[in-house]
């Protein structure tokens, strides 16, 4: 994807869809809302050996008409109405998903079925892919996995995407359906109330985890084209790099998160009129946020209410909704009740609204925070409200300062001597190797990914030489924690539903690894994890490369897969295809580019949906034809997923005869093994190879090849077609 | 040495991973929560499970975890107390 100069390009909300517990569409949750009414109710979605089931929010009268697991379906009804009648598809597709298809491959393993890829949509991108075929989108497909911010941390994204000028329109949202996972996970933290959620109030025990999904076309325009709802005029990540699953006392993530989006929106506090709060109803978070509310809004305190005690806490797609709220409320000129507050809150300090008021209003700030302590912030604004100042910052280029991987032969010096040597790194390296620069008992709670996530950054950072003030961490998983899913099930199903492991509920989202470097680098800023099969950390290092353009400081950029037991091989079909089990991952540290040699990794081409040969023209035209190939590519480090082999080879053979390519192509999972995010192996390698200068002999097919100051490129041959550019610049 | 203790000191370094820390290591009456040890709330939710499953001793208000999870010896005690009422938990 081309990172370009900001463009001076305004983002405005076109299309709108929704499903939750408050309703089907956007006109009956418009009602709900101005009735104040609730969607919570006691769970009846799947059996639940408590005497009375927890309340939650769950969508009543989905109809059952596909295949697909429950939070596909919940994102298709949202996507089929943000759409509507539009006549093209979107450039891209964003989603914000945590459970995907767990609530299928939940039902499965109850009911005993251990057949290879038993659920070939368990994956939390696998909800995006279905959209994105859906509706025809032929670009890039992104998955933001960050636990309860995803759906919101996708907007800003997609905000930034859109601002650079690449591309026009983003159908960005989030869903998530009520599974096992959350619904225990949730309760054995003790941050369920029985109740029903009462956020910010006094006498608040917890929230309702919920269900539903929530879609937004977003159109890059100069003015407000027409259908236009709302503006989307800044957003603001950060990390509280605090602990796992509690917020910072003080709420200094979330304040950091809401006055970068101020920033970026170009507004002051004063001129917010309505806080959507993140306000899930438990103690804590509550308390921080009503802290950090405190710090930024000084001089004047605007409305607030959270809305998660109508709709509950339906997680990934929670920032979404909320977005649909907060465009509704300017669109409708209201503000809605804070459902479930009967009384102040004395530590709190402030009273939410308690009935809808109806007021014109011009500016939304809303607020989305997660476990791993990933905040994001959003500010909407009225199509009447005037042209936002904006303050984006200019985009920089960013340099490989330092690199790392992990395979089975071990950490980076390991790996790339048998690599170069042309021997396999195949394996499964001992938990206790991948973390051998840490003391034992500061990972003693993490199990295989986050152990890589931690391997990696250490050693990473070990290579750049001197301390480097981390700021942001980006990090692409296919599969996520799988350990820590598969022992939470396993543990749940053992004692019949009654007990789990609170520790491996909190070890199991997808962000947990990169939450864990954010906490042991004290990394405050924007904290992304991607999804999305084989191109995870490809999706990554464009979340990095759009998202950290605006900044200043160094970032993390690494993607990592575990090998489980019994997981990799029922989701991953390449994985049963290899007779050595594999896994492991790469880093990158890139910073602002200064003046002298250095080295670039440029994420390329990016998309899915198309025929093999079809695909591989269009990265030949992306990357400007065949004399791009000829003269300034000297070797390609190219990524075949076992399972796409038979049908990938003869079309890439055809490819390479047709642009008359003599360099070197290493087929890099033969040495590195079959996991998702091999490419991040590639990536450190390749930033190897170009410091060495040249492609070795048994990588080359016989003799040493310079690259002569030519490039690499990186071609992923996955589900989704990608490209990187891995780059060394000489003064 | 009570053995209901030492079983307990077992149990509690198998479910938080205490790789380094043996039986001998935990001293009854010291702080267990925020201590030498290191264990945190996730921990203490975690061992509200395994008093739960194990001893059938539920704990599930913040209030009396605080009490009951202030020592190896005040848990000990706790869980000793229910079971002796019958399970009731008072």
């Amino acid at each position: 994807m081309r990172v370009e100069r900001l463009a001076d390009r305004r983002v405005f909300i076109t299309g709108m869809g929704i499903v939750s517990p408050m309703g089907h569409g956007v006109a009956e949750t418009l009602t709900s809302l101005q009735a104040a009414a609730s969607g919570i109710r006691p769970l009846t979605l799947f059996p639940c050996p408590f005497d009375t089931p927890l309340p939650v929010g769950e969508v009543r009268d989905l109809p059952n008409g596909d295949d697909f697991p429950r939070t596909h379906q919940l994102a298709l009804a949202a996507t089929r109405e943000a759409l509507g009648e539009a006549q093209s598809a979107p450039d891209m597709v964003i989603m914000g998903v945590t459970t995907g298809g767990m609530l299928s491959t939940e039902n499965y393993m109850k009911q005993g079925h251990r057949q290879p890829r038993f659920s070939p949509y368990h994956a939390a991108g696998s909800v995006a892919e279905v959209v994105a075929e859906a509706c025809r989108c032929r670009g890039p497909v992104l998955t933001v996995s960050t636990a309860c911010s995803s759906g919101a941390v996708g907007i800003k994204l997609a905000l930034e995407i859109l601002r650079r000028g690449a591309f026009r329109s983003v159908l960005v949202g989030g869903a998530d359906s009520l599974c096992r996972l959350t619904y225990y996970g949730f309760n054995s933290l003790q941050i369920v109330d029985r109740s029903g959620p009462h956020p910010m109030d006094r006498d608040r025990h917890g929230m309702s985890v919920a269900e539903g999904a929530a879609m937004l076309l977003l159109t890059a325009a100069d003015q407000a084209p027409p259908h236009a709802v709302a503006e989307v005029v800044g957003g603001g990540l950060s990390c509280d790099a605090y602990h796992p699953a509690a917020p910072h006392p003080e709420g200094r993530g979330a304040r950091e998160a809401m006055m970068a989006a101020l920033e970026d929106a170009g507004l002051s506090p004063d001129a917010v009129d309505y806080i959507n709060l993140h306000g899930t109803g438990t103690v804590e978070n509550d308390l921080a946020e009503a802290a950090a509310l405190k710090s930024v809004f000084t001089n004047r305190f605007p409305p607030v209410s959270s809305v998660k005690g109508s709709f509950g806490h339906s997680l990934a797609a929670a920032g979404a909704i909320e977005a649909v709220v907060a465009a509704l409320c300017l669109r409708e000129s209201f503000m809605p009740a804070n459902v479930g507050w009967r009384h102040q809150d004395e530590a709190i300090g402030f009273r939410p609204l308690t009935a809808p008021q109806h007021q014109p209003i011009k500016t939304v700030l809303s607020n989305s925070f997660g476990f791993g302590g990933n905040n994001a912030a959003l500010v909407f604004a009225g199509l009447e409200s005037g042209k936002a100042a904006g303050n984006a910052k200019p985009a920089r280029r960013l340099a490989v300062r330092a690199y790392a991987c992990l395979t089975g032969a071990g950490g980076t010096a390991a790996t790339l001597e048998r690599f170069f040597q042309g021997v396999s790194c195949k394996g499964v390296l001992a938990a206790d190797r991948l973390t051998d620069r840490l003391p034992p008992r500061s990972v003693r709670r993490m199990k295989r990914l986050a152990r890589m996530a931690l391997g990696l950054s250490t050693r990473t950072l070990e290579q750049a030489g001197t301390a480097v003030p981390i700021r942001e961490v980006y990090f692409g998983t296919a599969w996520g924690a799988l350990s820590e899913t598969h022992d939470f099930l396993d543990k749940l199903y053992a004692s019949n539903e009654f007990y789990t492991s609170p520790i491996d509920f909190v070890g199991s989202v997808h962000n947990a690894p990169a939450g864990q470097v954010a906490m042991r680098e004290k990394a405050r800023g924007a904290n992304v994890t991607m999804t999305g099969g084989d191109a995870s950390f490809e999706q990554a290092l464009t979340a990095a490369h759009c998202l950290a353009a605006g900044g200043e400081h160094p970032v993390l950029v690494g993607g990592a897969d575990e090998m489980h037991p019994v997981f990799s091989a029922l989701f991953d079909p390449s994985v049963t295809m290899d007779d050595t089990p594999s896994d492991g991952g790469g880093m990158l540290l890139l910073e602002t580019a200064g003046r002298g040699t250095q080295m670039t990794l440029q994420p390329g081409y990016f998309a899915a949906g198309l025929d093999m040969a079809e695909a591989l023209q269009a990265v030949v035209a992306y990357h400007g034809g065949n004399p791009f190939f000829s003269d300034k590519i000297g070797a390609v480090m190219v990524g075949i997923p076992a399972a796409r082999r038979n049908a990938v080879t003869p079309h890439l053979e055809a490819l390479w005869t047709r642009l008359g390519f003599k360099g070197p192509v290493i087929d890099y999972r033969r040495y590195f093994g079959e996991f998702a995010s091999a490419s991040a192996v590639a990536a450190a390698a390749a930033m190897a190879l170009l410091s060495r200068g040249a492609i070795p002999a048994a990588l080359a097919g016989g003799a040493e090849w310079p690259l002569a100051g030519r490039c690499i490129l990186l071609l992923g041959l996955g589900e989704t077609i990608t490209t990187m550019l891995a780059a060394r610049h000489e003064p | 040495m009570d053995p209901f203790i030492e079983a307990l000191k077992v149990k509690i370094i198998e479910t938080l991973a205490l790789e380094d820390v043996t039986p001998e290591d935990i001293d009854p009456e010291a702080q267990l929560v925020g201590g030498d040890l290191g264990i945190d709330s996730i921990d203490v939710l975690e061992l509200v499970m395994l008093v739960e499953k194990e001893y059938g001793v539920v704990i599930d208000s913040k209030e009396l975890g605080a009490q009951v999870f202030a020592s190896l010896g005040a848990l000990g005690a706790y869980i000793q107390k229910v079971q002796n009422a019958g399970g009731a938990v008072g």
